[in-house]
C-alpha cells in the first residue's frame, strides 16, 4: 500500500454477499478518498428514487490516501450516504483510531448495502470478513457496545450506533472508539435502518511511502509547522475548541435562545477558559495527532470526552443554560446514546421557544437545565415529548405550523455562529451541500480570528470568493482525509508534497485545489439531481428579516441575495445555481451534466 | 476609565481579568496595562507591532478595521484582548 490499497470491500447485508472490488485509480486521482471518493461512489449507487432509510441506500466508509500513513492527523475517515434528515448528499467524518485501523485491514473503503434480517455486526480482521449476529448488543449504549466488543485503541477498534440509531432518530450519529462521532445528518439512522449495530476492525497492514526519505522529511516539516503555529501548538491544546466561546460572544455572533439574541449573558460560565479551570482532567489526542485538542473532563457524577465548542453552545447559549457540568454531562449522554450534539441541542432550543410561545405543551423553557438530560434520553428512545424532537427542529417546528422557527438550513440544524454578525458565514450555511454546517469551510477564520487575514464581517461584497475557497479547501482536506486543524498551519502545497512522496504519484497544490472544487461541484450536482434548487440555498426567516436587537451586531440581518448572486458567478454556475457545461468540462465532470429540465 | 477584558492565557493565574485604565488610544491603554502587568508584553507585542493572531476589539469591533493601535478610546469603551485562539 502506497497511499491507496486499491481495494474496496463491498458488503450486502440483505444477501450476505461479501466481495472485494478494485478501486478505479483514475477515480482515486480525481477524488482522492474520504468525502471525495464517497460522493463519487454515491452518485452511481444511490439515485433520486432511493429513500434514505430503505435498504437501497448505502453507507460508504472511506479513508483517504494519507490515512494510517503516520502523517500528522492521518487518523480520520468519513461516511457518505443520502441523508434522512436533509435528503441531500451527506458525509460525516471522525477522528480517533478506527479509520487508521480500518485502512490497515487493506481496504480503502467499505460499501454497506441492503438490510440485515436481524441485528448484525461486521467484523474485519486478518482472518477475514464476517457478518455476525448482534442481537445481544441491540439496545445497548455506545459505551456498553464498545466495551462488549473489546475495544482497544491500539489493536481492535469498534464503530457502532447507540439507541438513537436503532430508533431511527434523524439526528442519530455513528460513534467510533467510544467517544468519537460521525455526527451529522442522521448517518446513525441509516445504519440502524440496516440492522447494523457495529463494525469491528483489526488491521496491521502498513501504509508505506513510495519515497520514504522524502516522506520522512515531509513529516518533519509538518511537525515543525504545527509546532511553530501558536494556534496548533498552544491555543488548541491549552483550552480546546471551546476557547472561541468568549470571542464569538464578544462580537455579538453567539446564537442565544434559538437565535433570538446574539449574545449570551453567561458565556463566560461555559467558556473554554472556565472548562480548563473547573472540569478539565487532561487533554488527549487522536492517533498521530500532535495537536491534542480533545478534552477529557469530569463532573461530580460523570466522566467523559468533550464537550467541544459546538456542543457547549448547543446545550448552553442555545438553550439559555449556563451550568457547565450539566452541559458536559449532556454531551456525554449524547455520545453514549449516539446523538449529534449540535442537532440535539439546537432542536431542544427550538422546542423551548415553541413552548414559550404556547405552541408546544411541555415544560421545556429556556434555562430549564433540570430537564436537559431527560429530554436527551427521551429523544434517543422516542419517548414522550422526545419523540417529537427526535427528527430534528424542522420537522418539529413544521408540525406546529412554524417551520421558520427551525434554525436550520436544508433542515440541518445550524451550529454556533449567528450569521447576522458574520455575513460570510450566512452564505456558507446557505450554500453548504449537506445543509447548515461550519465544517464545510468556516468563516470564523477570516471574519473574526484574522486567519489568514481579517475581512469586515458585516461586508457582503467579496465574500463569495472567500467562502468558495474555504469550501473547496474543506473538501480536499476531507478527501485526503486530515483534520481541518492541520490546515491552520499547513497549506495545500504542503499536502501535495506529502501525498506525492507517499503515493509516488505527482500531485501539485493546484491539483488538490481542483479536487476540492470537483468534489464540491459533484455534491451540488447530486443535490440538484435529487430535486434541490436555488430556492433551497437559503436561511431561516429570522436571520434574513429580524435584525439583531442589541450588541455589536445590532441592526444586522443576513444580506443573502447579493452574496448568493456573486457566489454563483464565482463558482461558474448559471443564475439558477447550476454548474455550467464549461465548468464541468474544466473539472473533468462533463459526464455528470444533468439533463435540462423539461 | 476604559475597561480592558483579558481572555485565554492572557489572564493571570489569580486576580481579576477585568481592569480599568486611562488612555486616549488603544496603544496608550496597552502601555498602561503592561506597566501594571509586564509579563504581558511579550505575549502581546513583537517590537512595536502586535504579535500575530492577537485580537483586540473595542465594543466587539476589530481595531484593524478602525485605526489599529491608534484607534481612539472613550472612557465608556470595553476593550477585549484575546491571545491567539482557534477552535469551533
Amino acid at each position: 500500500m502506497e497511499g491507496w490499497t486499491g481495494k474496496i470491500l463491498d458488503i450486502n447485508l440483505s444477501s450476505g454477499e461479501i466481495q472485494t472490488v478494485p478501486l478505479d485509480m483514475e477515480m482515486a486521482r480525481l477524488f482522492l478518498g474520504g468525502r471525495g471518493l464517497g460522493i463519487r461512489l454515491l452518485w452511481d449507487l444511490v439515485g433520486p428514487e432511493v429513500e434514505p432509510l430503505s435498504p437501497e441506500n448505502v453507507l460508504i466508509f472511506a479513508t483517504g490516501p494519507l490515512t494510517a500513513s503516520g502523517a500528522q492527523t492521518s487518523n480520520r475517515f468519513s461516511v457518505t450516504t443520502k441523508s434522512p434528515l436533509t435528503g441531500t448528499a451527506l458525509d460525516a467524518n471522525s477522528g480517533g483510531w478506527w479509520g487508521m485501523r480500518f485502512k490497515r485491514t487493506g481496504f480503502d473503503a467499505l460499501i454497506v448495502r441492503g438490510k440485515a434480517a436481524q441485528p448484525s455486526l461486521i467484523e474485519i480482521t486478518p482472518d477475514g470478513v464476517a457478518i455476525r449476529d448482534a442481537n445481544h448488543l441491540w439496545g445497548k449504549t455506545v459505551l456498553q457496545t464498545t466495551a462488549a466488543l473489546d475495544q482497544n485503541n491500539n489493536k481492535r477498534n469498534v464503530l457502532c450506533i447507540g439507541p438513537a440509531g436503532e430508533n431511527l432518530s434523524l439526528m442519530a450519529a455513528i460513534m467510533n472508539d467510544g467517544h468519537r462521532s460521525l455526527a451529522r445528518g442522521g448517518v446513525g439512522a441509516v445504519m440502524g435502518s440496516k440492522n447494523l449495530k457495529a463494525i469491528v476492525t483489526v488491521g496491521t497492514e502498513k501504509n508505506k511511502a513510495s519515497d520514504p526519505d522524502q516522506f520522512k522529511f515531509m513529516l518533519y516539516e509538518t511537525g515543525k509547522i504545527i509546532k511553530q503555529s501558536p494556534l496548533t501548538s498552544k491555543a488548541l491544546p491549552q483550552f480546546g475548541t471551546a476557547v472561541v466561546m468568549n470571542v464569538v460572544n464578544e462580537i455579538g455572533a453567539l446564537p442565544t435562545r434559538n437565535f433570538q439574541q446574539s449574545q449570551f449573558e453567561n458565556a463566560e460560565a461555559i467558556s473554554g477558559e472556565r472548562m480548563t479551570q473547573t472540569i478539565l482532567v487532561k487533554k488527549q489526542a487522536c492517533w498521530a495527532c500532535p495537536i491534542a485538542c480533545t478534552r477529557v473532563t469530569k463532573t461530580e457524577n460523570m466522566e467523559g470526552e468533550g464537550p467541544e465548542y459546538e456542543s457547549t453552545w448547543a446545550f448552553g447559549a442555545q438553550c439559555g443554560i449556563d451550568d457547565l457540568e450539566l452541559i458536559a454531562e449532556a454531551n456525554y449522554l449524547c455520545n453514549d446514546l449516539g446523538l449529534d450534539t449540535i442537532s440535539t441541542g439546537n432542536t431542544i432550543g427550538c422546542a423551548m421557544e415553541l413552548t414559550e410561545r404556547g405552541l408546544l405543551d411541555a415544560d421545556l423553557r429556556f434555562g430549564r437545565a433540570d430537564l436537559l438530560h431527560d429530554t436527551i434520553r427521551d429523544m434517543a428512545y422516542r419517548r414522550g415529548v422526545g419523540a417529537e424532537l427526535a427528527d430534528g427542529s424542522y420537522r418539529l417546528a413544521e408540525k406546529y405550523g412554524v417551520p421558520e422557527l427551525s434554525m436550520s438550513a436544508k433542515k440541518l440544524e445550524l451550529p454556533a455562529y449567528d450569521p447576522r454578525g458574520m455575513q460570510g458565514q450566512g452564505l456558507l450555511y446557505a450554500t453548504s451541500n449537506r445543509g447548515g454546517c461550519h465544517m464545510r469551510g468556516n468563516m470564523l477564520g477570516p471574519e473574526v480570528l484574522a486567519l489568514p487575514r481579517l475581512v469586515d464581517r458585516f461586508a457582503t461584497q467579496g465574500k463569495a470568493g472567500i467562502v468558495s475557497v474555504h469550501q473547496d479547501t474543506s473538501a480536499v482536506v476531507d478527501s485526503l482525509v486530515l483534520c481541518k486543524f492541520t490546515n491552520m498551519a499547513a497549506t495545500e502545497e504542503h499536502f501535495a508534497r506529502l501525498l506525492t512522496s507517499l503515493s509516488g504519484r505527482p500531485f501539485t497544490a493546484q491539483d488538490l485545489s481542483q479536487v476540492g472544487e470537483r468534489v464540491w461541484n459533484l455534491e451540488r450536482l447530486y443535490n440538484l439531481r435529487e430535486g434541490f434548487t436555488m430556492a433551497d440555498d437559503t436561511l431561516p426567516d429570522r436571520l434574513l428579516n429580524e435584525p439583531v436587537a442589541a450588541g455589536p451586531s445590532a441592526g444586522f440581518t443576513v444580506k443573502l441575495a447579493p452574496m448568493l448572486k456573486e457566489y454563483y458567478e464565482f463558482r461558474g454556475w448559471d443564475e439558477n445555481g447550476v454548474p455550467t457545461p464549461e465548468k464541468l468540462e474544466e473539472l473533468s465532470l462533463a459526464e455528470f451534466a444533468l439533463a435540462p429540465a423539461v | 476609565m476604559a475597561t480592558i477584558k483579558l481572555f485565554g492565557d492572557l489572564r493571570p493565574e489569580s486576580g481579576t481579568t477585568v481592569l480599568e485604565f486611562q488612555g486616549e488610544t488603544v496603544r496608550a491603554l496597552l502601555a498602561a496595562l503592561m506597566a501594571k502587568q509586564p509579563q504581558l508584553k511579550t505575549a502581546l507585542f513583537d517590537g512595536n507591532e502586535l504579535q500575530p493572531y492577537v485580537r483586540i476589539m473595542i465594543n466587539g469591533h476589530a481595531i484593524e478595521l478602525a485605526d489599529g493601535l491608534e484607534t481612539a478610546v472613550s472612557p465608556t469603551d470595553q476593550i477585549a484582548i484575546f491571545p491567539p485562539i482557534a477552535g469551533g
